[in-house]
C-alpha cells in the first residue's frame, strides 16, 4: 500500500498538497437549556455555526463525563434533547440525531475537515456517556444503528482513508467506532463487522501512523495508531469467534498491529498483551489455526522485543511489561491449544519412520547402517515447528533469565527443537571469558542439558522400533557449543568460575547420558542388538564432545583446598564418569588417595566452623570413597607422608568427631566394607562388624575431653593396620589363646582387632610417655568389649583377653580386674540389627551397586540373557572383502574394515577364509606404505597373522580366540596411551608366528606385573573381553579346556573371580564367559563335569550378600543345567544334580 | 528443655539449601565475580543472570542431599542446647 502519496477520495493531488490546514480554534457557549441545545446542533450549512454548535455540545459532554460532574440539570437537558430527537418509528431505518448526521454529511460534501473531525468527536463522547446508564443504553443503540446506515458508513470509511496527516479526522473517527463495538456489551458487534469494508477501512494503515516527536506519547492526546488499535482490541473482545478468526486472517492488519510495538506507550502495550492474552489466546471457541494466523514467527519476535522495553514505569505490586510479555510469549508457545505449538515426534524428526519395516537379516547384516536416515541429521534436522524454529534464533537467552525460561520451556515441550536451534545458531561460541554474557549462556546450556528426556524419545507410550539418530539425542545431551575444545580451555581456565560452570554443565550432562544409555538398554526393544549399537555410538559421540578424564582430574586438583562447593562438584564429575564411562575413567592413571587425604585431613582436622560445610566436605569424600571403590589401587593402609593415621583409621575418626545430625551412612558402610575385607571384624551372620568398634569410638569420645580422646587413635591405627596386614597371624593367635582358655572355647569367635590390641597393649605400656594413652586405654577397652560381647563375640573369651589387658592398664586399685568386661551395653549411637540389614550393608559393594532389586532366587532367563549375552563380535560378514578395498587407511584401522577382513579368517568357508588371507596381505602392504603413524605395528599384527593363518586355513578356520586376540590386538597397536601396548608389542617381536592352541597374553597379563602404573584390572579385562569374543565353536572350546601346565584356562578363570578385590563388571565379565560356553554343544557338560561349576556357582551365590548378584548365579545354574547334557550329568553326579 | 525444633518443610529446605549455596558460590568466587562486574558487558538484566546462573546449581542436589546439610545447622544447635 501506497503511504506517501495515499489522500482521501476527494481532491486532486496537487491542489491538496499546497493547501494548507489551518486549524482554527472554534467558538463555544455554555448550554443551559434543552432548546439551545436544539438549536445549536440543528443543520446549518453555515461552517462557522455548525462548528460553534459542534464545540458547545462537545464541551457540555466534557463537563458532564468529567468523574465528579454530578450535574443533574445537564443529564435531564441531554435526555430531553435525544427524546426530542428520537425517530419516531425505531426500525434499522430510523435515524437518530438526524441533524448532526446531516452537518457531518454536508461537512464530507463541501470537504470541511472540522466538521468531518467534529462529528465523531461528540458521537464518540457521546455513545461514552450513554453507555453509562441503563435509561440512556437505548438512544446509544439507535445511534449505533443509524452508523450502520450507508451514508454514515460512507462517511466512516471517507474519515478512515483520510489523508495520513490528518490524524485530527482519523483518531475521533476510531474512539468513536471503539465506543460503538463495545456498546451496551457488543450489541452491535456483529453487524459492525459484516461492515468491515467501511468500518475497518484502512485500519492496517491507520495502525501505522504512530505517535512523532522526542516526548513520550501524551495519554490525552493518542496517536492514530494507538485509537486504530484499541478499536481493534475492542473488536477482538467482542466478536464471535467465526468473525473473530476472519479479523485475525486479515494479513496486513495483524502485521500492523505488533510492527511498532516497541515504541507504543507503556499502557497501550498492557492492553494490547492484555487483549491478546484474554481474547485470543485464552479463547476456548477461537479455533487453532486463527490463533496461529495471529502468531506468526514475526509477531512472535517483536513481541520478544518487549523484553527490552524501556518506556515502562510500573507502578508498585504491578508486573513490568516485560514480565507481561513473558507470560503472553510462554503460553503462546509452550500451550499446544495456542495455535503455536505443535505435536513434535521428540528425537524423531519429521519426514522418518522410527517403525519403518526393515529386514532382521538386513539389520543384523548390517547394524545401524541398515537405518538409512540415521546418520542423515547432523548437519540439518527437519522439525515440524517450523515458527518457532524461525523465532527462537531471535531470542538472546544469555542477556536474561526469562528469555532463557522461555527457550528451554520450548525445548522441553518441542524436544525437536533443540538439536535444530544450536545447528542452525553456530555463530555463538562457548569460548570461555569471565563475561555476563558467557555467564548467561553457560547457565542457558546448563538449563537446557538439565532437561529431561522426551519420553521413550518420542513422546509415545512405548518405544519405536528403530533408534532415534544418534546425533540428535547427543546435540541433547551435548548440544554442539559444548565441544571438547571449548569444555577444557573451560575446565583449565585460570578463572575458577569458569571451571565451576563447566563442571556443572558436565555432571548434569553424564546424568542425562547415563538415563538415555538406560533407554537404550530397555528390555522393552525388539531390536535389542541395534539399540545397543546406537547406545555405544551415543558413548562414543559422548567421549569425542567431553574433555577427557585427565582434564577433569587436573581441573579437580587445582582447585583451592576451601572451596568446598566447586571440590564437591568436581569430586562428583569423577565419580560420574567412574560410573557411567567406566571404560573411559580407567583409562587413566588416578591415584585417588592424595586427594583422599586432603579431604580427610582437613574434615579431621575440623577446620570448618559451619556443620553445614561439614556435610557439604562430607559430601565431596564421599565421591572420593566412591572412586577409591573403583579403583582397585586405593591403599587404606598405608601412611603417607602428610598424615600421622592411615586413610582408614582417618575415616574412622572423620565418623567419629561429625556433628551431630550429620548422616554417615555411606561412610560407615565405606568402613565396614573395607574392615570385612581385610578381615578385621568376623565375618559371620549376626555380627555388627565395624559398628562395635565406632559405637565404642563414639560412646568414649563424647564423654572424655577432647585432649584426652585424642590419645587412642595412633595406638587404634596402629593395631587397624598390623591387623590388616597380616589378617591370617591374629587369628591364629585367637586359636592359640582359645585353646589355652581351654576346650569350651573351641567355637567361640572375637574380633582380630582384639587380639591385634592385645598384642600391641604391652609395648605401649612400657613406652615411656605413653601413661596418657594407658589411661584412656582403661576407659575405652571395657567399653569396646563390652560392647563386642553385646554384638554377639563369646563373653568368655572376651572376659580372659580382658584379664590378661588389665595387667598392662593402670589399674593399682583392682577396680577394672573386679568389674571384668562390662554386661548389658546398649548401641546408642548406631543401629544394632545383626539381622539381614546390617550385614547385607556390610558385605555388599557399598559403592558399585546402587541398591539393585532384592531378588531371591534364580534370575529369568531372559533377564539373563539381557545381562550375559554377548553378541557374537567375530560374526562373518563377506561384505568385508570388498569394502576395504575403497577406505582411506585411517578408516581401515580405525573405523574397523580390518578388523572384518580378519573374523573372516574364522569363516566355515574354506574359499572365503582365502580370499580374506589375500587381502589381509594387500591391506597389511597399503598400510605399511602409509603416512599412518602406529603402520609399522599395525603391518606386523597383520603379517604374524597371516603367516598364522597360511598353512591352517586350508582345512579348517583360524580358532577364533585367535582371530579375536588379532582383532583386539588391533585395537591396543594403534593407541600407544593403552595400557597393553608394551605387552601386544613384546608379544609381536617374539617370532613371526604364533601357536595357534596357545592362547597369546593369558600369562603375562594374570600373572606378570601390569607394567604400566595401575592398570591390572583393566587388563584383566581386556582378557575376558578377547576371551569372550573368542568362544564361540565347539573346537574353540576344547582350547578352553585342554590340559596346560598351569592349569586349563577355565580353571584359572574361575580362580580370578575369587579375587575378593575384583568388582562386579569383571565378576560379570567371568560370567559372561561361561554363559558363552553354555550356548556351545557341549559346554554346560563339560562345565558341569571337569570343572564342578554347579558346586562353584553354589558357593558363589552363598557368599554373596547383593541378591541381584547372587540372583545371577542362580539364573546361570539353571542355564547350565537347561543346556546340558542332562542323562550324563545325572549319571555322572549319581543322582546328586537334577533330582 | 527446650522443644523440639520442628522439622522444616519441603520448600524450607529448598530456600534454605539456595540461601545456603549462593553464599557459599560468592564467597569462593568472589574475586571472578567482581571482575564480572566490571566486565564491559555488565548491565541490564546480568545481575538478575549471575544470581540466576550461579543457583541453578542447587539442581545438582537431591532435595534428600539438600536437607542433610542445611540440617546440620539445626543438629548443631540442638546438640548446644543439650549438651
Amino acid at each position: 500500500m501506497g503511504k506517501r502519496f495515499s489522500h482521501g477520495p476527494d481532491g486532486g493531488i496537487g491542489a491538496r498538497k499546497r493547501q494548507k490546514v489551518v486549524h482554527e480554534a472554534p467558538t463555544s457557549e455554555e448550554i443551559t437549556a434543552n432548546r439551545q441545545l436544539q438549536q445549536l446542533l440543528s443543520f446549518t450549512q453555515d461552517p462557522v455555526r455548525a462548528r460553534h454548535g459542534l464545540q458547545s455540545f462537545k464541551v457540555f459532554l466534557d463537563e458532564l463525563l468529567s468523574p465528579d460532574s454530578k450535574d443533574g440539570d445537564r443529564l435531564r437537558i441531554l435526555t430531553s434533547y435525544l427524546e426530542a430527537a428520537r425517530p419516531a418509528e425505531d426500525n434499522e431505518h430510523a435515524v437518530y440525531l438526524p441533524d448532526l448526521m446531516q452537518i457531518w454529511s454536508h461537512g464530507g460534501q463541501v470537504g470541511n475537515d472540522n466538521i468531518m473531525s467534529a462529528v465523531p468527536v461528540v458521537l464518540a463522547l457521546l455513545l461514552k456517556l450513554l453507555s453509562q446508564s441503563l435509561d440512556t443504553v437505548r438512544y446509544g443503540l439507535g445511534i449505533c444503528r443509524t452508523l450502520l446506515q450507508k451514508r454514515q458508513q460512507e462517511l466512516i470509511a471517507r474519515n478512515l482513508s483520510a489523508d495520513k496527516g490528518k490524524a485530527f479526522i482519523i483518531s475521533p473517527t476510531l474512539r468513536m467506532l471503539k465506543e460503538a463495538i463495545s456498546f451496551d456489551g457488543g450489541a452491535i458487534a456483529r453487524p459492525l463487522f459484516r461492515a468491515r469494508a467501511s468500518m475497518f477501512k484502512s485500519l492496517a494503515r491507520n495502525m501505522g501512523i504512530v505517535h512523532i516527536g522526542d516526548e513520550a506519547e501524551d495519554i490525552r492526546r493518542p496517536s492514530a495508531r494507538t485509537n486504530a488499535v484499541l478499536f481493534f482490541l475492542s473488536a477482538l473482545k467482542f466478536l464471535q469467534p467465526e468473525a473473530k478468526k476472519e479479523l485475525l486472517s486479515q494479513r496486513d492488519i495483524v502485521a500492523a498491529l505488533t510492527r511498532d510495538i516497541k515504541q507504543d506507550p507503556a499502557y497501550l502495550v498492557r492492553e494490547l498483551l492484555d487483549g491478546l492474552r484474554s481474547h485470543v489466546l485464552l479463547d476456548d471457541k477461537l479455533p487453532r489455526d486463527a490463533k496461529s494466523s495471529l502468531l506468526n514467527t514475526s509477531t512472535l519476535t517483536r513481541l520478544s522485543a518487549l523484553y527490552q522495553y524501556r518506556l515502562d514505569t510500573p507502578a508498585e505490586n504491578q508486573p513490568s511489561i516485560a514480565d507481561l510479555a513473558h507470560n503472553v510469549l510462554m503460553a503462546a508457545c509452550t500451550n499446544p491449544a495456542c495455535g503455536v505449538l505443535r505435536q513434535d515426534a521428540g528425537f524423531y524428526p519429521r519426514e522418518i519412520d522410527p517403525n519403518a519395516a526393515i529386514p532382521t537379516a538386513e539389520l543384523e547384516d548390517l547394524g545401524l547402517e541398515a537405518i538409512v536416515w540415521m546418520n542423515k541429521f547432523k548437519m540439518e534436522v527437519s522439525v515440524r515447528n517450523y515458527t518457532l524454529a524461525n523465532f527462537l534464533p531471535n531470542l538472546r537467552p544469555w542477556s536474561s533469565v526469562r528469555q532463557s525460561e522461555l527457550l528451554t520451556s520450548i525445548f522441553k515441550v518441542a524436544p525437536e527443537l533443540v538439536a535444530n536451534y544450536f545447528l542452525t545458531n553456530k555463530s555463538f561460541t562457548f569460548e570461555p571469558k569471565l563475561s555476563a554474557t558467557w555467564i548467561g549462556y553457560a547457565a542457558f546450556l546448563f538449563n537446557t542439558v538439565t532437561l529431561p528426556l522426551p519420553d521413550h524419545f518420542c513422546r509415545a507410550p512405548s518405544f519405536p522400533e528403530l533408534p532415534p539418530p544418534t546425533s540428535i539425542v547427543i546435540d541433547s545431551i551435548l548440544p554442539l557449543p559444548l565441544n571438547q575444545k571449548a569444555l577444557a580451555r573451560s575446565l583449565a581456565h585460570k578463572s575458577n568460575m569458569i571451571s565451576f560452570f563447566a563442571t556443572r554443565i558436565l555432571v548434569v550432562a553424564i546424568e542425562k547420558l547415563d538415563v538415555a544409555i538406560k533407554m537404550h538398554h530397555d528390555p522393552s526393544h525388539s531390536n535389542k542388538t541395534v539399540w545397543a549399537e546406537a547406545g555405544r555410538r551415543l558413548v562414543d559421540e559422548f567421549c569425542q564432545r567431553s574433555p577427557g578424564i585427565k582434564e577433569m582430574i587436573n581441573a579437580y586438583r587445582s582447585i583451592p583446598e576451601g572451596d568446598i562447593l566447586h571440590r564437591e562438584a568436581a569430586s562428583r564429575l569423577l565419580r560420574l564418569c567412574y560410573e557411567v564411562l567406566p571404560q573411559v575413567a580407567l583409562m587413566a592413571k588416578f591415584d585417588v588417595s592424595a586427594l583422599l587425604e586432603t579431604s580427610l585431613r582437613r574434615l579431621s582436622a575440623q577446620e570448618l566452623d559451619d556443620p553445614r560445610d561439614f556435610a557439604l566436605s562430607l559430601k565431596e569424600l564421599e565421591n572420593l570413597l566412591a572412586i577409591a571403590g573403583y579403583s582397585p589401587g586405593m591403599r587404606w593402609f598405608a601412611v603417607s607422608e602428610g598424615l600421622s593415621l592411615s586413610p582408614f583409621t582417618m575415616l574412622l575418626k572423620v565418623c567419629v568427631d561429625a556433628p551431630h545430625g550429620v548422616a554417615l551412612e555411606t561412610i560407615r558402610e565405606v568402613l565396614n566394607f573395607v574392615a570385612l575385607e581385610q578381615q578385621l571384624v568376623p565375618a559371620h551372620d549376626g555380627h555388627p562388624g565395624l559398628l562395635v568398634l565406632l559405637e565404642a569410638l563414639q560412646a568414649y569420645v563424647r564423654l572424655s575431653s577432647s585432649d584426652s580422646s585424642t590419645q587412642i587413635w595412633a595406638f587404634l591405627d596402629n593395631c587397624l593396620t598390623r591387623c590388616a596386614n597380616a589378617p591370617v597371624k591374629y587369628i591364629e593367635k585367637m586359636q592359640e589363646t582359645k585353646q589355652e582358655g581351654g576346650q569350651d572355647l573351641a567355637a567361640a569367635v572375637v574380633s582380630p582387632i582384639v587380639v591385634a590390641m592385645l598384642e600391641q597393649l604391652p609395648f605401649i605400656a612400657t613406652k615411656e610417655g605413653e601413661q596418657a594413652t594407658i589411661k584412656a586405654l582403661g576407659r575405652f577397652l571395657p567399653k569396646f568389649l563390652g560392647l563386642s560381647a553385646t554384638a554377639g563375640e563369646s563373653r568368655p573369651l572376651l572376659e580372659l583377653m580382658f584379664s590378661r589387658m588389665v595387667a598392662h592398664l593402670a589399674d593399682s586399685k583392682g577396680k577394672l580386674a573386679k568389674s571384668g568386661v562390662p554386661r548389658g551395653l546398649s548401641f546408642t549411637y548406631n543401629p544394632l540389627s545383626p539381622t539381614a540389614e546390617t550385614r547385607a550393608g556390610g558385605t555388599k559393594d557399598p559403592v558399585g551397586s546402587k541398591g539393585g532389586a532384592k531378588v531371591s532366587t534364580a534370575m529369568d532367563p531372559e533377564i539373563l540373557e539381557d545381562t550375559l549375552h554377548v553378541p557374537d563380535g567375530l560374526e562373518a560378514d563377506n561384505s568385508g572383502l570388498v569394502k576395504w578395498s575403497t577406505k582411506t587407511v585411517d578408516e581401515l584401522v580405525d573405523e574397523g574394515y580390518v578388523s572384518s577382513l580378519v573374523a573372516l579368517l574364522a569363516s566355515e568357508h574354506a574359499s572365503i577364509r582365502k580370499e580374506a588371507l589375500v587381502n589381509i596381505l594387500k591391506a597389511a602392504a597399503k598400510i605399511k606404505q602409509s603416512e599412518y603413524e602406529e603402520k609399522e605395528q599395525v603391518w606386523l599384527l597383520l603379517s604374524e597373522l597371516a603367516e598364522t593363518a597360511r598353512d591352517k586355513i586350508n582345512d579348517e578356520p583360524l580358532p577364533s580366540p585367535i582371530v579375536s586376540f588379532a582383532v583386539h590386538a588391533l585395537h591396543v597397536v594403534r593407541d600407544p596411551t593403552s595400557s597393553l601396548y608394551p605387552k601386544v608389542n613384546a608379544f609381536l617381536t617374539r617370532g613371526p608366528c604364533w601357536i595357534v592352541d596357545r592362547l597369546p597374553l593369558v600369562d603375562e597379563i594374570l600373572l606378570e606385573e601390569p607394567a604400566v602404573g595401575d592398570t591390572y584390572y583393566t587388563q584383566t579385562s581386556w582378557l575376558l573381553g578377547y576371551l569372550i569374543d573368542g568362544l564361540r565353536t565347539p573346537h574353540d572350546l576344547e582350547l578352553f579346556h585342554k590340559k596346560r601346565a598351569r592349569g586349563p584356562l577355565f580353571e584359572r578363570i574361575l580362580a580370578l573371580a575369587a579375587n575378593p578385590y575384583m568388582r562386579l563388571p569383571l565378576r560379570t565379565q567371568v560370567l559372561r564367559l561361561l554363559y558363552r560356553a553354555t550356548g556351545i554343544e557341549g559346554g554346560s557338560t563339560t562345565l558341569t563335569t571337569r570343572f564342578g561349576i554347579v558346586n562353584w556357582l553354589e558357593a558363589r551365590e552363598a557368599g554373596c550378600a547383593d541378591p541381584s548378584e547372587a540372583a545371577l548365579y542362580g539364573g546361570l545354574r539353571g542355564r547350565i543345567w537347561a543346556t546340558c547334557d542332562q542323562d550324563r550329568v545325572r549319571s555322572w553326579s549319581k543322582g546328586g544334580l537334577g533330582s | 528443655m527446650a522443644p523440639p525444633q520442628p522439622t522444616p518443610g519441603p520448600s524450607q529446605v529448598a530456600a534454605d539449601f539456595t540461601a545456603y549455596y549462593l553464599q557459599r558460590a560468592t564467597h569462593e568466587f568472589a574475586e571472578d565475580l567482581d571482575r564480572v562486574r566490571a566486565a564491559a558487558d555488565f548491565k541490564h538484566d546480568a545481575l538478575a543472570v549471575l544470581v540466576h546462573a550461579l543457583q541453578q546449581g542447587t539442581a545438582l542436589f537431591a532435595p534428600a542431599e539438600q536437607r542433610r546439610i542445611v540440617t546440620a545447622t539445626a543438629a548443631k544447635g540442638r546438640q548446644a542446647v543439650s549438651g
